[in-house]
């Protein structure tokens, strides 16, 4: 009993195939001077370099991660992060023994 | 059984001058491909826009591997293998954005087996493009390729680029579906 609408599926399906395949497609209309549009668009393609800021954007996401990453090293490896002003003394005392070293001042 | 389609006088010739840039030889090369490549790809395509579409996508991208062919099969069944392949990718694009084809002209008395019932390839069509639409791209692909093309086990294998165990599985399934989908319409 169960079986039965299952061979009933089959015919259908079969027939639906043969009556598909009985019939080729028409492609004509569209083979119409396709080799034309065709080489219109290869012309096309060949012409229209893509222009440098194309590769600007493309490049955009790898900017955006390493802003993030500097960003969240500098968060991180902060070491002047001290609030007191005993600390921040210091470090600006040793920034100007640095830069009076580097310009020989 | 398919037969096989003699290779153009010339081809050689076509496709070493269009590598080397002479655009009108590879104009030749589709002259004499095109009819195949469209009545393939009109198994998948719903209208002579989409038809054209991924006539000219197949093409394209024929142009553009056309130094990776390297000779040892018939320029065809190089060209088949991208049809192929631009008609998958064209199938799995379409059914991100498919919504159902409307169908409500259609006389679906005509289905019922028990009438023993005679569809019009028109009528036949139509069924099946809204019985597929339901599938996945793969079943659709290889239910195109093995009930209404009539190729083989390795012809799809060869095609698809997928193993011929695969082929089978996928073939067994994608039927299955359809006859759900298609059964499933039908009793509403």
């Amino acid at each position: 009993m169960n079986d039965r609408p299952k061979d009933d599926r089959d015919v259908r399906l079969e027939r639906i195939f043969a009556a598909a395949k009985t019939a080729s497609p028409d492609v004509s209309g569209v083979a119409r001077n396709f080799e034309t549009r065709l080489m219109a668009r290869i012309a096309e393609s060949r012409g229209s370099g893509e222009p440098w800021y194309g590769w600007a954007w493309r490049l955009a996401p790898a900017f955006i991660v390493l802003t993030l990453l500097l960003g969240a090293w500098t968060l991180v490896f902060d070491p002047v992060r001290a609030t007191d002003p005993g600390t921040m003394l210091v470090a600006v005392a040793e920034q100007v023994t640095l830069v009076d070293d580097l310009t020989g001042g | 059984m398919r037969e096989a389609v003699p290779e153009p006088q010339g081809e050689d010739d076509l496709i070493r001058s269009a590598l080397a840039g002479d655009d009108e030889a590879f104009a030749g090369l589709v002259r004499n491909h095109k009819a195949a490549v469209l009545r393939t790809a009109a198994r998948f395509a719903r209208n002579d826009a989409e038809l054209d579409d991924l006539g000219q996508e197949t093409f394209m991208r024929a142009y553009q591997s056309l130094s990776s062919y390297r000779g040892d099969a018939p320029f065809g069944h190089w060209l088949s293998r991208i049809t192929i392949r631009a008609c998958y990718d064209f199938l799995r694009e379409r059914r991100r954005h498919e919504k159902d084809v409307s169908l409500d002209a259609l006389a679906y008395s005509v289905a019922d087996p028990s009438s023993g019932a005679v569809f019009s390839s028109e009528q036949a069509r139509l069924i099946l493009e809204r019985g597929m639409s339901r599938l996945k791209p793969a079943d659709r692909l290889v239910i195109t390729l093995f009930e209404l093309e009539d190729r083989s086990v390795r012809e799809v294998a060869a095609l698809t680029g997928w193993s011929e165990t695969l082929v089978k599985v996928r073939a067994f399934r994608a039927r299955k579906a359809l006859k759900r989908s298609i059964g499933g319409e039908n009793e509403r």
